[in-house]
Parts: structure tokens; C-alpha cells; sequence
């Protein structure tokens, strides 16, 4: 009979996946805080958030995460990783589900339907900053990714789709350096 | 069809029926308990109910502790403290919940503090932060509502923070629900009518919304049916116990569906309805559920479509005729329930006032349940929509 092997390093699969998700996390979290002071819609929407909240996005068990602050009225990106002890966490269960959220393939409401996503910390906090999240998004993924996991994809203006290309340059400017090195 | 992903849990033990009170203490030998704290409120109390359950203890070697008949309607994390001291100083090593939906949050959350040995419920907020198996829990329902006998999810009131705290766990299902018909024959007409309401919003909500599964689908047509052919008849012979026995399970059945499969718009502004303007959970739901399944039509109007039959609706014509069909079925039977009862079908005559509509509607974006409705649920969206059930 085969010797069945016990594996416990990562695959490769999982170690570009989770390449893939820690960069996209990166991404997210300077877009949100670019977005949060040039975005009339999202600086509308950070009115009703507690000043001061540090929430983080991460993937279980051990996976890349990110924090962020609300400060003046804006985000600010705390940088990698679980700072500040945060008082709301937004965790998906694995890498695959954070790769299928981070990649466009799959919308956050359909992430949150399937339980792929865990809200640890006030239930409203975590909806509040699942809308500001959606709102992100918009000003990085691509118009035809957003048509297919929105429930009902925003039209952006000329000011925002300005916004749109300068988060583009700046995400491809940070990937190209990181490369670089 | 079936999702490309779920997930779906209910590890209750169910016995149903006549007498079915009488099992209780061999369900709490079997979970290896033997002093219980019951839970319960005053009108549980005052309708003589505990009496049933009491009787039930009659020639056990089981006993009961302590019983706490103070839940209020909106229980708070300083009645959930209260609870668990009284457990600890009575030295139970297990919880009865008999009452409605206040009664067994209450009793979740106290089980939690209690297993957890802390008094800081804002510690477990959220989904999945329990770590540790609960006490020997019992639920002995007397509303046909609220389904939280089979449910993950316990909400209370933080008397510190002012705010409502919610709390989902695989770990806070009971272990064990008793619906004894006998236990809800004393529900009033209204409210009869209004959890009835209640149960078929969690129903009709979990099989149109996007969690939906083909298991939570089975329990929610099955509740629909039930309630349909019953819940009239309970509300106008509410010493019919058959009829009673068949809510109860209309509403176990809603409830197993809804916790899997969540719910949509209608609960979500039905929350914001209570929180802002007081409005009964049960009434908010019997009102706003017609338009929050209109508001659905577009991206779930063939789903919607699929109830028609279990409402006894016409299964002629288009898919969207099909689906106003199962719209104008749960409108005629509000409406004959309010004939029955006197239950509201518009919120002015809930008491909500026009100017009170903007804050439910900014309160009611911020409910999970609205990120589960298959429509994109916007302040404009859920303002029109109050504005429409007013």
C-alpha cells in the first residue's frame, strides 16, 4: 500500500496565493487611505464612523493582514500585520477565500453570504466598514470586475475616475519598485 | 440550484408534541445536569406557565435551583450579569430558557459569561469568538416567533456603551428545544399574530436571500406551508392546541432556516423600526415584509415567484406575476389578521411618526441583514420603502 506523505510546508500554490493576497492587502490599505481624503462619497460615509476606530483586515490562521486608524475624519494605514490592538478585525477563514475576494472573483456580500468572512468586534462597526470597503474597491478594480460582483456596481464620476487612474499609477509605481528591489 | 459554497448547522435536539414538557428532565440526565436555572419573565410567570414546567420536575431526581422571572422585553448586559451570578451562587450546572426571544438570549448569554468566567460581553462580539462548549442548555419556547430555540446568534443591550451587542456561535445553539403546544396557548390574539408574522419573515426572507441554500430552502417551505394553514386559525382559537403545536413548529422551522441562510432588508429595517421608534419586532416584520419582497423583484422576482404555491397564491402567468401573486397572498393574510387581532399593516398605525422615517432608514443600512439582501440596500432604497409601508 502507498505511503501516504504527512506534508506541513505550504504548497507552492498557497505561497502565490498568499503572495498574491499580502500585496493586494498593501494596495488596499494606501488606496483606502488615499481614496478617504480625495473621495466625496467615502469622506460622507467616514462621518458615521467612530474617530479613532483601528480596525484591520486579515486571513486565518496565520495569513497577511493590515491596520488602519480612522484619524481627522480620514484613514490612515497603520502599515502590516495586527496593530494597535484593534477593536474590529475582519478576518477571512483561509487564503482561498481571501484570494477569490482580493483577485475580483468574488464580492464582499457573497464573501460574508458563504461564511468565508468572520466580523470580530461590533456587528454595525463591521457592516459600516464592509460599505467603506466596497467603496475601496471601486477605485481598484477594473469597471467590468465590479459589474460581476456588485450587487448593483457604482457609476463613477469624471472626478472619481481621475481618482481611479491615480490610485492605478500609484499602485503600479509601488509594484514596480517592489520588483525593482 | 445549489450554490457553489455554503455552510448550514443546527445541532438542536427537537422533541415536539403534546406533553412533550414531560421530557425534560430525562433530557437534562441524558446532558448530565442536574440543578437548572430557569430563565424566564413575568408574563411567563404571571400566565401561570412555569407551573407546566415544574409539574415536569415532578418525581425526578433533577431539580430545579433558582428561577429568574425579570428578563425584560430588550434584555441587558446588566440582567445577563444578573443571571450568571445568580447560577454561580445557586451552584446550577444548567439553564432553562422558557419564554420568547429575550428570555433565551438572555440565557445564551449568561451560559457564555458564565463558561467564558468573565462579565466583559464585548469581548465575543462578532461571528465565531467562542471557544468553549456552554452549560447544558434547554429552550422551552411560548411564542411562535422568533425561532431563537434553533438560532447561532444571541443579541443584548450594553448598558455601558448604549449599544446593542451581537453575538454568532456554532457554540450558542441549545441543546435541546421542548415545544409543548400547551406553553403558547395563553399568547394573546395580537401577539399570536405578530410572531406568527415574524416567523414567516424569517421564512420568506431566508429563501429569497443571498445566503440561501437547498437545506435552509426545505425548512423554509415547509414553514411557509405551515403557516399559512395555521397561523389564522391559532389566532382565532388560540385554545386549538393542534393548531398551536403547528406555529411552534412553523416558527423552529423559520428558525432553522433564517440562522443558516440570514435574512434581508425586512429584518433589517424592522430592527432599525424598533431601535429608533419602539415598534414591536413581530409588527415591524408583518408590515415591511409585502414591500421588502417588492423591493426584491428585480434581482430575486423568480425566486419570490417559487412561493407562490405554499401561499395558496396563483402559479399562472409570468415569473413576476407569479411572485406579486405570493406579495398579495402575504397581504391578505396580514390583513385578515389584523381583522382577527388588530395587528398594524402600516407603520402610522404602529406609532412610527413621518419624521422618525429618515433615522430608521440611516440605522437600518448598518443591520448585517441588509448586506444579505439580494438588492443593494441604500439609505434612498430603505427611505422608499418606509415611505411606502407608512
Amino acid at each position: 500500500m502507498e505511503k501516504i506523505k504527512i506534508v506541513h510546508k505550504p504548497s507552492l500554490g498557497y505561497r502565490i496565493k498568499k503572495a498574491i493576497v499580502g500585496v493586494a492587502l498593501i494596495a488596499f490599505g494606501t488606496t483606502f487611505e488615499k481614496v478617504s481624503k480625495k473621495d466625496k462619497v467615502l469622506i460622507e460615509e467616514l462621518k458615521d464612523w467612530k474617530e479613532g476606530l483601528v480596525f484591520s483586515l486579515g486571513v486565518l490562521p496565520a495569513g497577511p493582514a493590515i491596520t488602519m486608524r480612522k484619524e481627522r475624519g480620514a484613514i490612515k494605514y497603520l502599515g502590516r500585520g495586527y496593530k494597535e490592538n484593534p477593536e474590529l478585525k475582519l478576518l477571512f477563514k483561509n487564503m482561498d477565500s481571501a484570494f477569490l475576494a482580493f483577485t475580483g472573483q468574488m464580492g464582499n456580500h457573497t464573501a460574508f453570504a458563504q461564511h468565508r468572512i468572520l466580523v470580530h468586534g461590533s456587528l454595525v462597526d463591521g457592516v459600516m466598514a464592509n460599505r467603506g470597503m466596497g467603496i475601496v474597491q471601486a477605485f481598484l478594480l477594473p469597471g467590468i470586475v465590479l459589474k460581476m460582483i456588485f450587487k448593483r456596481p457604482p457609476k463613477l464620476t469624471f472626478k472619481q475616475l481621475l481618482i481611479k487612474a491615480n490610485v492605478y499609477l500609484m499602485v503600479g509605481v509601488w509594484i514596480a519598485l517592489k520588483m525593482w528591489k | 440550484m445549489v450554490p457553489e459554497y455554503y455552510e448550514f448547522l443546527c445541532p438542536v435536539r427537537i422533541i415536539s408534541g403534546m406533553k412533550a414538557l414531560s421530557n425534560i428532565t430525562f433530557e437534562m440526565e441524558l446532558l448530565g445536569a442536574k440543578k437548572a436555572l430557569i430563565v424566564t419573565d413575568e408574563g411567563v410567570s404571571k400566565a401561570g406557565l412555569i407551573k407546566n414546567v415544574q409539574k415536569a420536575f415532578g418525581g425526578s431526581k433533577c431539580e430545579i435551583g433558582a428561577i429568574f422571572d425579570k428578563t425584560p422585553p430588550d434584555s441587558s448586559t446588566d440582567v445577563v450579569n444578573e443571571v450568571a451570578k445568580l447560577f454561580k451562587d445557586k451552584k446550577c450546572d444548567s439553564f432553562i430558557a422558557v419564554g420568547g426571544g429575550s428570555c433565551i438570549d438572555t440565557a445564551k448569554c449568561a451560559n457564555m459569561i458564565t463558561v467564558e468566567k468573565t462579565n466583559d460581553l464585548m469581548k465575543f462580539q462578532g461571528v465565531e469568538r467562542l471557544s468553549k462548549p456552554l452549560k447544558p442548555f434547554i429552550v422551552v419556547p411560548t411564542t411562535a416567533g422568533t425561532g431563537s430555540e434553533v438560532t447561532s446568534a444571541a443579541v443584548i443591550y450594553d448598558v455601558k456603551n448604549k449599544t446593542k451587542l451581537a453575538f454568532t456561535s456554532g457554540l450558542l445553539f441549545p441543546n435541546v428545544a421542548i415545544l409543548d403546544p400547551k406553553m403558547t396557548v395563553t399568547m394573546p390574539a395580537k401577539i399570536t399574530a405578530a410572531t406568527g408574522m415574524d416567523a414567516l419573515t424569517h421564512a420568506v426572507e431566508a429563501y429569497y436571500c443571498i445566503q440561501k441554500n437547498p437545506i435552509s430552502d426545505a425548512y423554509a417551505i415547509a414553514a411557509i406551508r405551515l403557516i399559512f394553514d395555521s397561523l389564522l386559525d391559532s389566532t382565532l382559537k388560540p385554545k386549538d392546541e393542534k393548531k398551536r403545536l403547528a406555529m411552534l413548529n412553523a416558527s423552529l422551522l423559520a428558525g432553522i432556516a433564517f440562522s443558516n441562510s440570514l435574512v434581508g432588508v425586512v429584518h433589517g429595517i424592522a430592527h432599525a423600526s424598533g431601535g429608533v421608534a419602539r415598534v414591536p419586532h413581530g409588527i415591524a416584520n408583518a408590515i415591511l415584509l409585502p414591500y421588502g419582497m417588492e423591493n426584491n423583484f428585480d434581482k430575486a422576482g423568480d425566486i419570490i415567484a417559487e412561493l407562490a404555491p405554499f401561499m395558496g397564491a396563483s402559479t399562472k402567468g409570468s415569473k413576476l406575476n407569479q411572485a406579486k401573486a405570493a406579495v398579495a397572498a402575504v397581504r391578505q393574510l396580514a390583513n385578515e389578521l389584523k381583522d382577527a387581532s388588530g395587528l398594524p399593516t402600516k407603520l402610522s398605525e404602529a406609532g412610527v411618526t413621518k419624521d422618525q422615517l429618515e433615522d430608521i432608514a440611516k440605522t437600518a443600512i448598518n443591520d448585517g441583514s441588509c448586506t444579505m439582501n439580494p438588492e443593494e440596500v441604500t439609505f434612498e432604497v430603505a427611505l422608499d420603502i418606509l415611505k411606502q409601508a407608512f
